[in-house]
């Protein structure tokens, strides 16, 4: 195990839309229970708001509206997770968080052309774990991107917008 | 020290150094100009020895080297053995472009790059004809121990502690095989009764043997001239110990002092920097600014647990009836309250900073402007010492030079047109700083020409910057707050100071990025006055709350003039515009959730509260749905996820742990596109 990092990957592993969603455990600094989103005008659909994660603003996003898939409802099981890259910190709303993993390199494959409507482009691959499917999102697109174009188009559509 | 301490100060050092630099370019230039500036020298050097010392202690042998050849120089400049010149300017000016490029290495990451020998030279070569004559000198045994202001500071304040300052000289014996090892004897012993504050050479130069037999010490200790010469005599191969203690004279002080004063007339610049090298040494810590912003957080989060922990009280209270236990609790709960608060105000104020830092540099660019120009100005200054955050302090010197620059390039009047005008030759710019209630005023005031509001109205039209219809309508003052349209410019001739592109809208952007505003007041043929108010702090903001759609928003207390409540009858229309009258002004009407580009329509109600905010002339009412009050916020920025919204300034955590936005009065303004009371006014 110990010089196994780089023959396989730790995930903290999610449900999201009844898919199996696996990140980086690197990126993830922790978990919390849902809790009260201060929503900001002008920003992108899926840009729920701002919660304070202890004295920090944190900006918090919904992967379903980001991946546009069905929406979920809040329960008990929902988290949020949060995810810091590089000078970015972001919660993401999830339906549930349900294991922490390590997975074999080896059984990664590149992402399929497509997958239940979530653009490829977000994905870094798909792994094989136990006959189940994890897909591994790829971070740094999911969180550059919405940083720049979808801003400027949730800013557009919502001056000429409502 | 290890690899990981260092990287600890490293932020620090770098800081530091850049001060040092920026001072040592300043100066350097300015001495150029003023050859003969005792206190000028003095404080190139000092900025030269502080950044050395620190170069030496981080182990940046390279920063350190050429810090302590451009020592050597000034030192000889300073003592006049050798007189300023152009050659001796170039070749500390290409120090400091060289230490500049081993401070960015540093900054990079990536060492101390760049070669440092060449430079060297140039300064050996320029110390070469004074060397042979100064070694002459200290040969004859002459006692020419000098002390820089700083070294005469830290006896100064060792003495109140009860230490005596004493000038130790060594001979080491004729023919000692380990000269340096010796003396770091000599060091090491004395270090346990004292502190060595200086020695001659330096002691680089004697860890490199770099002296003959002799080296003298300055060190402060408790122990009498005795002991410490037993202490030095114990190690072998000492020839000779002469301890001397060092009385500070007066006279030497007064002479130091006032040379300054009869030399350039540069005494107040100087010795305020001065007064600044002193506290830092005696009283002072540096702290990174994001440690205090740290610090802040988490006072934040207490306050926020103090809340909750009353809250828990109040429902335990409510179950178990009163006990002695949930009393104790709400006495704890109350005192933490208090102890927050007060930690909150300590930790703001360490944040404060006297303007004199900023002030500080501008007499000698008034001087050199106003000579530019061919004008004769008075500048006066007031209000040095009025502090604010660092934060503010760093994003104010830029408008301000624009402003003062403003002010003599195009405020005061040449002479000749002055005396024709019956006015006196000299004119007067005058820059104030003073408290009023939560923020800072600065005025930049001049008795010049004033601004003709007609004049500036034709030249925006002749920019295209407005319609000469719109023109028309403007009532005076809006037409001053046309010099902040971009690309406008009341300079008729294009001047060396006003051609450089910065223009007032620059300033205003740059104000309004650290909630500022700016006014101004002028009167043709008698003169114009600039008026910046400030937040005290950027990171504490007096705000309206108000709630509206569910949410909590804060408006800047600073925009807001009054909160007047109306009736749905008395909101009328004026070009598909609402608006409503409030003692005979009309008032341009706005729902805040439609200005977020929330909900459009007003939501029913018997009344409305309404916001009336200002900038400058415009004043604008925004509908909300309810008042809160005013409330001291903290202000966080929404982060570069997020990054800047139209209409929203940041966010602040409310006392029960929520978030609420802080508005942006002008964003908000703008992205609606409402001309404000402008068109409606008239």
């Amino acid at each position: 195990m110990a010089n196994g990092t780089a023959a396989e990957v730790q995930l903290v592993v999610f449900q999201l839309a009844g898919e199996t969603y696996g990140v980086d455990i690197n990126y993830v600094q922790e978990i919390i229970r849902m809790q009260n989103i201060t929503p900001i005008p002008r920003t992108p659909a899926f840009i729920e708001g701002v919660i304070n994660l202890r004295g920090r603003i944190i900006p918090v996003i919904d992967l379903h509206k980001r991946f546009h898939l069905p929406q979920g409802e809040v329960t008990n099981n929902t988290r949020i997770m949060v995810v810091e890259m590089g000078r970015v910190t972001v919660g993401m709303i999830v339906d549930s968080v349900s294991e922490v993993l390590r997975l074999p390199v080896a059984s990664i494959e590149p992402p399929p052309s497509m997958i239940s409507g979530i653009d490829v482009a977000y994905l870094k691959g798909v792994g094989k774990w136990n006959e189940r499917l994890i897909i591994l999102l790829d971070l740094e697109r999911v969180l550059q991107e919405s940083e720049q174009r979808q801003l400027e188009q949730g800013m557009a559509a919502g001056v000429d917008g409502q | 020290m290890s690899e990981l301490d260092m990287s600890q100060y490293l932020g620090i050092f770098l800081d530091e150094a850049e001060e040092q630099l920026q001072q040592l370019d300043e100066a350097i230039v300015k001495l150029e100009q003023s050859p003969d500036d005792i206190e000028l020298l003095n404080t190139i050097f000092r900025a030269a020895h502080t950044l050395k010392g620190s170069s030496a202690s981080m182990g940046f042998n390279r920063l350190a080297t050429l810090t302590h050849r451009m020592e050597n120089v000034l030192d000889l400049l300073r003592q006049g053995k050798m007189a300023v010149n152009r050659e001796i300017i170039d070749v500390l000016l290409a120090s400091l472009d060289r230490l500049r490029l081993l401070k960015d290495g540093l900054a990079a990451g990536s060492g101390e790059s760049g070669e440092i020998d060449d430079v060297v030279a140039r300064l050996e070569s320029v110390l070469a004809p004074q060397k042979a004559a100064g070694d002459a000198a200290e040969k004859g045994g002459g006692h020419n121990l000098t002390l820089d202001d700083i070294e005469e500071n830290v006896i100064r304040a060792a003495q109140v502690k009860g230490f005596n300052p004493y000038e130790i000289q060594v001979r080491l014996e004729q023919g000692c095989q380990m000269k340096g090892a010796r003396a770091y004897l000599v060091f090491n012993n004395l270090k346990d009764v004292g502190e060595i504050i200086k020695s001659i050479p330096h002691t680089q130069d004697l860890e490199a043997e770099r002296f003959d037999d002799t080296f003298t010490l300055v060190l402060v200790s408790r122990e009498d001239a005795d002991t410490l010469a037993n202490i030095v005599k114990s190690i072998s191969e000492i020839q000779e110990v002469v301890v001397r203690p060092i009385r500070l004279a007066e006279d030497m002080e007064k002479t130091t002092r006032k040379a300054p004063a009869a030399g350039g007339g540069e005494g107040p610049i100087s010795q305020a920097e001065g007064r600044g090298g002193e506290n830092r040494i005696t009283q002072t810590v540096r702290v990174d600014v994001q440690r205090l912003e740290n610090l802040m957080n988490l006072v934040g989060e207490l306050v926020i647990d103090r809340t909750r922990l009353a809250e828990v009280g109040n429902g335990l209270k409510a179950r178990l009836g009163s006990e002695e236990l949930l009393e104790t609790l709400e006495e704890v709960s109350m005192h933490i309250g208090r102890i927050t608060s007060d930690l909150q105000e300590e930790i703001m104020k360490a944040r404060m900073f006297p303007i004199d830092q900023v002030f500080n540099r501008f007499p000698r660019m008034v001087r050199d402007l106003a000579r530019k120009a061919g004008k004769e100005i008075d500048f006066i200054v007031e209000g040095r010492e009025t502090e604010l955050d660092r934060t503010v302090i760093e994003e104010i010197g830029d408008p301000l030079i624009h402003l003062l620059r403003n002010a003599i390039d195009h405020g005061i009047e040449d002479p000749a047109e002055r005396l024709k005008a019956g006015k006196p030759r000299r004119g007067t710019v005058r820059l104030r700083a003073f408290h009023q209630e939560n923020q800072i005023v600065i005025t930049v005031e001049d008795d010049g020409a004033g601004m003709d509001p007609e004049k500036i109205k034709a030249k925006a039209v002749e920019k295209g910057l407005i319609s000469r219809e719109a023109a028309a309508r403007l009532h005076p003052r809006e037409a001053l707050d046309l010099i902040f349209q971009p690309g406008f410019s009341t300079a008729d001739k294009v001047t060396d100071v006003s051609g450089r592109g910065v223009g007032m809208d620059i300033v205003r952007a740059h104000l309004e990025k650290i909630n500022g505003t700016i006014d101004i007041r002028t009167t043709p043929g008698k003169g114009t006055c600039f008026t910046i108010k400030l937040p005290l702090t950027l990171a504490i903001n007096r705000s309206l709350l108000v709630q509206n759609g569910g949410q909590v928003y804060a408006f800047p207390l600073a925009n807001v003039i009054e909160i007047i409540s109306i009736t749905p009858a008395e909101i009328q229309y004026v070009h598909r515009q609402q608006v409503v009258v409030v003692r005979g002004r009309v008032l341009p009407l706005v729902y805040l959730g439609h200005a977020l580009g929330q909900a459009r329509e007003l939501p029913p109600g018997e009344s409305y509260a309404v916001v009336i905010v200002g900038l400058a002339e415009k004043q604008i009412g925004f509908i909300v749905e309810n008042l809160i009050g005013e409330q001291e916020i903290v202000i966080k920025s929404l982060g570069n996820f997020i990054g800047k919204i139209p209409g929203i300034a940041g966010a602040t955590i409310m006392g029960d742990g929520s978030v609420a936005l802080i508005l942006d009065v002008r964003s908000l303004i703008d992205g609606l596109g409402v001309e404000a009371n402008r068109e409606l006014a008239s």
